[in-house]
């Protein structure tokens, strides 16, 4: 079973700001990008025998968000995502060591034996006005949202 | 001769930079990267120092690599000017295509990750001094110009991503076969062991500095202006850190560089 952790800053976000800063006025897409949002998303891949996801979730995000200055929105298996934006989830074709952290630290230090695995990407939320968004999108993470030696992105849907 | 130091919000190295190449013989300012670009023309090399341009958002590099001072960079360099980055500036140089400089962005500087026999023992920052051996013959490249092929050079290395790693699986043969490796990380004796401490990121065949086809442009993790001062050096004869003029093996580069506008200018 996978449960997924969206979470984003409730306080402006200034790594948003520079890169929709740097597509509009450095790259030429002042006229079709209309938004840009971030997120963080955590997949946590966990026992098929948790009697209770939803309370494994809440329990996960206390060690994972900062309720300070983020909201969290757990879901089981499914990701869903709000109209009018597409959604680019960017991560890491080579190893993630802070995944990888994450994850002993998880296990070992806190007692989270039921995760197996954790995913860690950014899901930027590009708002284009155009009649191809979903093209759009994939020029604009190609040209500026990954490194291809490094990362991958995938559109979801 | 005159250079400039391109300092991008964020860059941290700038000032230490333009000593340490006015140690050299080489006058020079900052450059703020909001200046009209095209007063870049009226310098004859270029530095990109050391730091967190634009607080590494998004990528180390990534964003200051999009800013209208390096297209003009670019052409700058197309022109046979040389531009050296530091750390930061190795990782923007990366970004915007103009290293290796093969056919776009041909690599990326990864989180290090510190492996000693097979195990990850590390990964992140690390800061430490280190020995380079350049593997370049003299004059292949500006930033190492005067440097013999297999001379060792200690330096302090100050990273989190530094790791060189690519999906092209024939550009490292390419960059040995055309010499663009310019430095390797290696123990006191210039052997390049792929282990961690030697091998302080992971990078690969130990890969600390490369340069473009052309020799010109020279990107490297570790920081020369941190030790082209004797004083800058951990373990030094007393009496030379009186001496506050006496050269650190960094300085080197700096002089290369000099040398390199000389015969080419």
């Amino acid at each position: 079973m996978k449960i997924n952790l969206r979470i984003w800053l409730k306080i402006p976000d200034a790594e948003a700001a520079t890169v929709k800063n740097t597509l509009v006025r450095r790259m030429g897409y002042g006229k079709v990008l209309t938004g840009l949002e971030r997120e963080r998303l955590f997949a946590l891949e966990v026992d098929d025998a948790v009697e209770d996801p939803p309370d494994l979730a809440r329990m996960l995000a206390r060690e994972l968000v900062n309720e300070n200055k983020e909201s969290y929105l757990a879901s089981a298996e499914k990701l869903d995502f709000e109209r009018g934006s597409v959604p680019v989830k960017v991560g890491l074709h080579i190893e993630d060591g802070e995944a990888e952290t994450i994850l002993d630290r998880l296990r070992n230090r806190l007692g989270f034996s039921m995760v197996k695995k954790v995913e860690r990407s950014v899901i930027w939320k590009l708002k284009l006005d155009s009649d191809d968004p979903e093209k759009l999108a994939r020029e604009i993470a190609e040209v500026l949202l990954i490194n291809p030696h490094k990362d991958f992105y995938e559109i979801l849907r | 001769m005159k250079v400039a130091v391109i300092q991008f919000p964020g860059s941290n190295c700038e000032h230490e930079t333009l000593v340490a190449a006015r140690s050299a013989g080489l006058n020079g300012e900052i450059f703020r990267w909001n200046r009209p670009a095209e007063e870049l023309c009226d310098f004859d090399g270029y530095m990109i120092p050391g730091g967190f341009s634009y607080q590494d958002r998004l990528r180390a590099g990534a964003i200051a690599s999009k800013e209208p001072v390096m297209e003009t960079l670019k052409e700058e360099a197309d022109e046979g000017k040389p531009v050296l980055g530091i750390c930061n500036g190795f990782q923007i140089l990366v970004e915007s295509g103009m290293l290796p400089g093969l056919d776009g962005v041909d690599a990326a500087l990864a989180q290090n990750v510190m492996v000693t026999k097979g195990e990850i023992v590390r990964r992140g920052f690390y800061c430490a001094w280190i020995s380079l051996r350049h593997d370049a013959v003299a004059g292949r490249c500006s930033g190492s110009y005067l440097i013999d092929k297999g001379s060792l050079i200690d330096m302090p290395m100050a990273h989190a991503e530094g790791n060189l790693v690519t999906a092209d699986e024939n550009l490292i043969e390419k960059l040995n076969e055309e010499n663009q490796i310019v430095f390797r990380y290696c123990d006191t004796g210039g052997e390049t062991k792929n282990e961690f401490p030697v091998n302080v990121n992971g990078s690969v065949e130990n890969i600390a500095g490369i340069c473009n086809p052309e020799g010109n442009v020279l990107g490297m993790m570790p920081h020369p202006e941190r030790s082209s001062f004797a004083w800058q050096l951990p373990f030094v004869d007393p009496a030379a850190r009186r001496q506050i003029d006496t050269p650190g093996p960094g300085r080197l580069i700096f002089e290369s560089m000099k040398r390199y506008i000389e015969v080419s200018g």
